[in-house]
Parts: structure tokens; sequence; C-alpha cells
């Protein structure tokens, strides 16, 4: 106790104003250590905001524990006071997912990034939640195993927030996202129980399926420590092709065809001319320089069908009139275009200092038509849009490129261009988020989509797990 | 300009320069001071967004975490090649220790080596002592530069590079390229240093150190500098053997020379020909010496170090092969530290071993 208590008044003399009682740093201090708590300024400045331009929140501490354990006598402190916590992954989310809004402290999960096992037989991985996407995806290849979901920003991207967001990425076609391979989870609840949902078993149907209500929860229902997911056997085979095409409807026109001919490819992505331009300047991969948009396609498997796939998806590319198809002659260059095609939005960024980009949804079919709509509302509102995402999800992130941070009223402008490509979407029979989340950047978009019948069971639910509202709030569930 | 002006906060970076980071994080597996910490402030996203809190006044000049984090990073700009918005975060360093370690607030380290660069007189008897390569002032194309603190350090690794290239003229009177000025907070000496030694050496700059030819090209241009593995290309011969079998080598790249010039391939091409090439897993990372850094931070230095000294004893090598005397430097000292058998050689050195 003389120990805290000295503790205490060291922070006396050196800490500036903070909302979090002197008592509960010096107690939060014992749980991880002095080196795991930071409040200095310029520690917690660099935690103000996460991936998405134009939100940003300062916290009052910074704290990453090791464990379960001391994550749910950290939550427990924090019920008992009312202090925000916000957990954080890699903070690469773009939905404001990570801002603290209203301060408190933000939780790291950077020291939990132990892979605890994979197991072959069973084929799933355990793993805490700071170890890295393709981390994990590497300790499956070296069993002949690999982790479907891929998020673009996976070498940044921990697993624990691919789970937090329900993570998609470029093979969300044929194996699906990140809810479609969790098996089970441990989480600690904000007022400090430790829970473990799911567990190693393909089948369990015992009780509420907890562990997807938890993926895709965004950090408001509990603060996941372990994950495990499945994992499937490595397919032998993979290529990645390229077709061009004069417009983006075109190349939509070309994704019903590739999937009506029976083919579902591992990866149907597209880019718009400005999109192209961007990535080629980062990448240098000789891509067409005049045409319109390009139709990324791949797939994996046994060598015979990924050849007979390919030969069906060139098919079906000539004759939406593609101008040009070809394909990546060895891994090497599929894996050249599959990494271009993840750094589209950050390349994108060469074109002007603010990016904000958006994450509607459509029904398949009417993916050429929201493109359409998409170029008709960017034309009304006088924004540049860049439109690249998954075709054959129906997920598009169109992207508005400002040449300043600082123009409010190109912003403004950009704003109100999304509400209608919200709009548009719902109409559509879409979403206002395929992957991204809703985070602070669109929870107020989020009753249009759900109606209010379903934001009240939101809120109940999410009450009902954090009574005190202290976990991430400013987001789902508030 | 002169060198020891102080700019206030909003005149620190250049805008543009500063807007391009989108925050996207891309960066983080490329840190390795990142690496070290899981720290977001020791991340070149966490240190953009520490210069832009000091660029819009939000911290104040005197904040220590900017202090910190300015000197913890190693300046190895392994996050530029990574970055697809294509930030140019060695110039932003520059600029942060232009202000940052302005005057007095420089590490005394760093103060002593540009003292020390500072005094070409030194360097010329050094480099007459200690023996390092020079000719007669020839009407040659080309010249070799000789590196202020390799003439006395590691002078036979200039007489080598002259073996394998004797067509090239070395000159007694060449000064500092200013690299160490630039690095430590005097981008403006820097340039001036660069642009003097540009006039001082005839020809293409031929340099035996990745730092300098990253420095000098940006300053007198990519055509008026070659480091010495592109300059020697197709042009060695021999074999390096131990005993019946050739000679295993690997290399440890310089991060300037692979991340700011894209030289990379060359040197292992040349390793390939003369002896068995083995890539380190972290060929390309930072082995800590960085400059002044295994000076100012000795600690952090080693702490970067420790890994590769791991991977180096594991390849079962004969020879690890370094194109910059900092890391050269470096990799000696871990290994005596380990009384590890693998011999750390100049690739200057490693080449002329071949030739015989």
């Amino acid at each position: 106790m003389d120990n805290v208590m000295s503790e205490m008044f060291a922070y006396l003399t050196v800490l500036g104003e903070t909302d979090i009682p002197r008592t509960v740093l010096a107690e939060l201090r014992v749980i991880v250590g002095s080196e795991n708590l930071r409040l200095a300024a310029g520690e917690l400045a660099v935690y103000a905001r996460d991936a998405t331009p134009l939100f940003r929140g300062m916290p009052d501490a910074v704290i990453a524990p090791a464990d379960a354990e001391q994550v749910a006598r950290i939550l427990r402190l924090a019920t008992d006071h009312g202090i925000p916590v916000v957990p954080r992954g890699a903070g690469s989310n773009l939905c404001a997912g990570t801002v603290p809004l209203t301060g408190g402290m933000v939780l790291s999960t950077a020291r939990m990034d132990r892979i605890l096992e994979v197991a072959p037989g069973e084929m799933l991985a355990r793993a805490e939640p700071g170890v890295s996407t393709m981390a994990l995806n590497d300790a499956a290849a070296a069993h002949g195993l690999f982790y479907p979901p891929d998020p673009g920003s996976r070498t940044v991207s921990t697993i624990g927030g691919n789970v937090a967001t329900c993570a998609g990425g470029l093979r969300g076609l044929k194996y699906g996202v990140t809810r479609n391979y969790v098996l089970g989870l441990t989480v600690v609840l904000p007022t400090g129980e430790i829970v473990r949902t799911g567990g190693r078993l393909w089948k369990d149907v015992a009780g509420y399926d907890l562990t997807r209500l938890i993926t895709g929860s965004e950090g408001t229902l509990g603060v996941i420590t372990e994950v495990t997911v499945a994992l499937l056997p490595d397919p032998s085979a993979s290529r990645t092709g390229l077709a061009y095409f004069d417009s983006l409807t075109q190349a939509c026109r070309a994704v019903s065809g590739i999937l009506a001919a029976g083919v579902i490819p591992s990866t149907l992505e597209f880019l718009d001319r400005s999109c192209m331009d961007a990535v080629e300047q980062y990448a240098h991969l000789g891509l067409h320089p005049g045409a319109g948009a390009l139709l990324l396609f791949g797939d994996d498997g046994d060598e015979a069908i990924v050849a007979r796939s390919f030969e069906r998806i060139a098919a079906a590319c000539q004759d939406s009139g593609a101008i040009g198809v070809q394909t990546a002659g060895d891994i090497a260059e599929s894996e050249a275009l599959l990494t271009a095609r993840r750094c589209t939005l950050p390349a994108l960024s060469r074109l002007g200092s603010l990016t904000i980009l958006e994450d509607a949804s459509v029904p398949r079919p009417r993916l050429a038509e929201m493109v359409a709509r998409i170029d008709a509302i960017a034309a009304r509102h006088r924004v540049t849009m860049a439109t690249f995402g998954h075709a054959g999800d129906g997920n598009l992130h169109p992207t508005c490129v400002l040449a300043s941070a600082e123009d409010t009223e190109g912003i403004a402008r950009a704003e109100r261009a999304f509400a209608e490509v919200f709009h548009t979407a719902i109409e559509l029979g879409g979403t206002i988020t395929g992957e991204h989340g809703v985070g602070a950047a669109k929870l107020p978009y989020l009753e249009q989509r759900l109606g209010s019948a379903q934001m009240d069971l939101i809120r109940r639910i999410k009450a009902a797990f954090d009574p005190a509202g202290i976990l991430n709030p400013g987001k789902l569930g508030s | 300009m002169t060198s020891d002006k102080v700019p206030h906060a909003g005149s620190i970076f250049d805008p543009k320069l500063l807007s391009r980071c989108i925050s996207c994080g891309f960066c983080l597996p490329a840190c390795p001071t990142y690496a070290l910490t899981a720290d977001e402030a020791s991340s070149p996203r966490g240190r953009i967004n520490l210069m832009r809190a000091l660029d819009s006044g939000m911290l104040p000049p005197d904040d220590p975490t900017l202090a910190e984090q300015a000197s913890f990073c190693l300046g190895c700009r392994a996050c530029e090649p990574v970055c697809p918005a294509g930030v140019q975060y060695g110039e932003l360093l520059e600029q942060w220790r232009g202000f940052q370690w302005a005057g007095r607030r420089r590490p005394a380290a760093a103060r002593f080596l540009i003292f020390a660069a500072e005094r070409a007189w030194a360097h010329r008897i050094a480099g007459r002592l200690r023996g390092a390569a020079h000719t007669p002032a020839a009407a040659s194309q080309h010249s070799l530069m000789l590196g202020c603190f390799e003439r006395s350090l590691f002078p036979e690794v200039s007489r080598s590079a002259l073996a394998l290239a004797p067509e090239l003229a070395v000159p007694r009177r060449q000064g500092c390229c200013g690299a160490l000025h630039a690095h430590n907070g005097e981008p403006d000496r820097g340039r001036q240093l660069a642009v003097q030694l540009g006039a001082q050496l005839p020809g293409q700059i031929v340099t035996t150190s990745g730092g300098c030819a990253a420095h000098l090209s940006s300053v007198i241009g990519r055509d008026r500098v070659a480091e010495l593995s592109e300059y020697l290309q197709n042009k060695v011969t021999g074999q390096v053997r131990m005993g019946d079998r050739q000679a295993r080598v690997a290399l440890q790249d310089s991060c300037h020379l692979r991340n700011g010039l894209d030289v990379w391939r060359e040197p292992r091409t040349l390793l390939n020909t003369v002896a068995e090439y083995v890539e380190l897993p972290g060929a390309a990372r930072c082995c800590g010496a960085a400059g002044t850094y295994a000076l100012v931070r000795p600690r952090d230095s080693r702490r970067v170090l420790d890994p590769k000294i791991d991977e180096i004893e594991a390849a079962g090598i004969d020879y690890v092969v370094a194109v910059n005397p900092g890391c050269l430097r470096q990799l000696r000292q871990g290994l005596r530290r380990r009384k590890s058998t693998v011999r750390a050689l100049h690739i200057a050195d490693f080449l002329r071993l071949a030739a015989g």
C-alpha cells in the first residue's frame, strides 16, 4: 500500500489534468506495471485517431494489459468509476471505431500477441487478439493450411480487430468473411467476468450464438482476449488475371456474366480509372493506360479446375466487351497484383491529401446501377469520387479525394454526397457498410438501415453487457 | 539560410510532405522501433502524428515525447518502400530533427561527430597515416569517394575498392558528404557539403557507403552517384572458397541504399557470382548502426542488433557482408561480443578476396 501511495504522490507532481482519478491511476499501474500505462500528452496524442480521417479524441490514458486477467481488473475499475475504455488493435479500421471520442482509456491489445496453437488435425488455430492477420495466416501455412479472410490491411490488422469488426477482404465471394471462421472467443465483459463462447467445435448449439454476436460488435460488448478460428487446406494452385473495360459499368456487367457462367472466383475486384492511376504510381505494374476500368479476378483450388474457371472468366469478360484480358504468369506476379489492389486506398491519397472512403454494399444484380448512380451523385455535388471494391460481393468503396484537409466546404459537399450514396444503397436493397463497420463514422446513418425497433434492441443488448456504458461509448449501442 | 536558424512551430515541415500520410498503418510492421515497443508513438505513423501535433502547436516544442521519439527513430526509412501513399518519411525526419536538435538540444555524441566530420584536414591526415587509398590528381573520368570516418576506421576498404576499379581517381582533398549533418539536425549544412563534394570530385562519384550514396544523390542528382556494387556490376571475377567448397556469404543491406535508392539486387548479384549467397530473413532490416544511433542510443542499438546476430549465427555462413562502414562496425562489434566465427567484411574487401 505504501508503494501505491508513493506512486500516487509521484503523479501529483508530473501529471497534467486527466479525468481519471489518481487513486485509479495508481491501481492501474499496479495491474499492468508503470511501463504499460502511458499518460504523457505526446504518448496520448498518437492514440487520438485511427485510419479514419476527420475523427479524433484525446484519451486520458493508454493501457496495454498482458492477459485476460489484467483486462478484467481494468474493466472492473472502469465500470466502478465510469471511465470509458476503447479497445484498440492496430488502429487500421476505417470507421473511427477506435477513436476515444469521450476520453478515458485506450486499451491496446499489442502485448497480447501470441499464437497459442495451430491444430492441423482439427483444422483450427487459437491466438491472442494482438496477432496480425498475416502472422496467423503464415502460422497456418506452415501446416499446409490457410486462414481465408484477408482484409486489405492484413499485414497490419490484428485478428482481434478483425473479429471485432467482422472484417471482409478480397476472398469474400468464395470464402466468406471473418464471422464464417470464428469458432470460439474468450471475452472479458465490462463488469469483469471472463466468458468463453463457442470453442473448438464445428457443431455446438448450446445457448444463444454469442460468438456471432460479439463478432462485429466493434468493441462495445466486451474485450476479446482469445480467438479460435477455423482453417482450410491451402489450395494447391491459385491464379490471378486482369480484364480491362471502357467503363466501370461494363466491368459490372462482366461480373454478372462470370457468376452466371457458374464460376465462383476467389477474387473479383474492380478499380476505376482514377484508382488504376493511383495504384500504377505506387506499384508500376504496367496497367492498361487507356482503359476506363479493370476487373481483377482470381481463383484457387485444383490446377485443372482453376484452368477451367479461367477459361470461363475470360470468355465472360470478352462477351461483356473487355478490351483486353491478361493472366499473371506466376505466383509472384499474382501476388503483386493482389498487393496492389490491397493498397488502393492509401495509394489514392497520392491524388489529394484527404481521402474519405465509404463502404456501401448492394445486391450483386444492382451493382451496375449503383455505380451509375454514384457517378451521378458525385457530379451533382461537384466532388471527385474514385471507386474500387469487391465487385463479386457487391461491395463498393467510393472514395472522395480532396486536395486539402482544411477544405471544410469540400468536406461538407463530400458528406452530402455520401449521405445520398447511403440512401441509394438502402433503396437498392443494400447496406451502409459492407465490411468496414459502423464505428462513430456511420452511426448517424444506422437507423436508416435498421429501423427504430432494431436500434432499441441493440441498445438493450448493449445495456445487458455493459450496464455502466463504459465500453467504446459513442459507437454501436450508444 | 543559415544552418543554425531555429524554425518556429508551423514552419518546421513542408506541409505537402506532412499531409501525405493518411494513417493507414501499413508502415507499422516495417518499423524496427515499433517492433521493440508495440507502442504507436514509436511507429512511423505515430511519429508523423507527433510531427503534426508539434506543427499545429498542440504539443509544445519542449514536449518530452517529441524529444524522445525524434531520437528513438533509427531513421532507417524502412517505412518508405511499404508506404502506398508515398510519404517521404526520411525527409520529414530531417526537418523534424532540424528543429528538435537545433543547437544545444542535439545529443552530445551527434554534436561530437559533426564537429569531427567538419575537420576535413584531420581526415586527410588520418587517411594518410592509416594508408587509405589515393591517386595523383589524374584526368580520370570518375572518382572514388573516401568516407570521412571510413578513412581512419577502415582504410583497407578504399584500397580494395581501388584495386577492383583502378581507373578511379582518388584525390586526398575531399570533404564530408554531409549525410551526418542532414540526419542529425543540420539539413542545410548537409546539402551545402554535398554540393561542395560534388564540385571537388570529377565525374561519377563512386562510394563505398550506402548512406553517403543516398544523401549525395538526393542533393547532386542520382546520375552523379554510384554505390560501389552498382559500379562493379559485370566487372567482378574470382571465387571465395573455404577449403574445397565455395564460401557461404550473407548480406546486410544498407538501409538508405535499399530504402532510399532501391539498390539491393546489385550487391546480391555480385556476391552470388563469387560465392554461395545466403539470404538472411532480416537482411533488409536495420542493424542498429543507423549513422550516429549506435553512439547516441547504444542500448537501443544493441536491442535492434541482437536478433540479427542470432540470424547470422543460425544461417551457417562464413561471411556477412556490409555495404556501409557503419553497418560493418556494428556487425563486427556484435559478432565479437558473441565470440562468433562468422567474419564481417565490407563488400569491397570480400570482392577483392575473390579476385585474389
